[in-house]
């Protein structure tokens, strides 16, 4: 495991965090949501498990835009 | 003013969207991953290679040079296709769902209709594209060495020209076709079918669109605007604005 306190975690931070804020963004959106392309329950794991790809799929095909 | 309207509408929605909020963070992901991850390459090998040993693999540091254009690569790859997705439907969709109809009613100009949302989608994409940039920038000049900003700006100023072509392809497929899909699908292909075509007949297509970034990275070697750069910056710029033309002929055809 010395690999992790080889890592500078202030240059890595920046990535991880925004990750984290535009999947609490999908989260919030898919809260809001009454209703998404496709069953509302699947998106749930796709936003969170699938970084950066899996929001990005929500906003662009799971939301209902009007 | 009605122009302005329409252009504040855009910007109003695609704030409701979070798409402003989502899109730069997107972009300014790919743009740093890059740098980050040769960074911390030879450690990643390390760690997970498996190799036996006594096995010395000697991976040479990248040129900054060579990070800032692997954060092209990645905007022009994964990033064209996250800003064809998010216009994909920007007046197909409204034309599908009668939102177009609602704002025609009204002696609404088909042109200012087109270009404001041209001008808001590319309002985003180069601010987001910018961000991206510095921050690639940003990591360059950290872990690798230095670039100075001025040649940056030329890279983003120049680059840019290339996803406002892009752009101006789906929003001239927007007028000609209702399904969202298939906008973003042709899209692809004439994207992907130029870069080959550029391939094949390089020798006589010296200024197409494709060739911006080959000449970007040259730019960066010799830090001089060549005549090439110039040139296909400039066919690049026609090129938009014929298709955007174009668009309202076949836009005002269609309704």
């Amino acid at each position: 495991m010395d690999v992790f306190a080889e890592i500078n975690w202030g240059l890595v931070a920046p990535l991880i965090i925004i990750n984290f804020i535009i999947m609490i963004f999908a989260l919030v959106d898919w809260i809001k949501a009454e209703e998404t392309n496709g069953p509302k329950l699947l998106w749930l794991p796709i936003i969170l498990f699938l970084s950066l790809i899996g929001p990005v799929l929500y906003f662009v095909i799971g939301r209902r835009q009007y | 003013m009605q122009w302005l309207t329409l252009f504040q509408k855009e910007l109003l929605e695609s704030w409701r969207n979070y798409k402003w909020i989502w899109f730069p963070l997107v972009l300014i992901v790919l743009a740093i991953m890059d740098p980050i991850s040769s960074y911390y390459m030879p450690l990643i090998i390390e760690s997970v290679g498996g190799l036996p040993d006594g096995a010395v693999m000697e991976i040479p540091t990248p040129l900054p040079r060579e990070v800032l254009m692997m954060s092209l690569g990645q905007i022009g790859s994964i990033g064209i296709l996250v800003i064809v997705l998010i216009s994909m439907g920007t007046i197909a969709g409204e034309r599908k769902s009668g939102v177009a109809e609602l704002i025609l009613v009204k002696p609404v100009a088909h042109s200012h209709y087109i270009t404001a949302k041209f001008v808001a989608i590319m309002t985003m994409v180069w601010i987001s594209f910018f961000l991206a940039m510095v921050g690639s920038w940003y990591y360059t000049n950290l872990l690798f060495g230095e670039i100075s900003f001025i040649s940056l700006l030329y890279v983003i100023f120049f680059y840019g020209l290339w996803l406002m072509f892009v752009v101006s392809i789906v929003v001239f497929l927007n007028t000609l076709f209702k399904n969202a899909g298939i906008i973003a699908f042709l899209s692809i292909i004439i994207v992907l079918s130029m870069s080959v075509l550029t391939q094949i007949f390089g020798r006589f297509i010296t200024w197409s669109p494709n060739n911006i970034s080959t000449y970007i990275h040259e730019y960066l070697i010799t830090q001089e605007v060549s005549t090439d750069l110039i040139m296909t910056a400039i066919i690049t710029v026609v090129l938009s604005a014929i298709l955007i033309m174009a668009s309202f002929f076949t836009f005002e055809k269609r309704d």
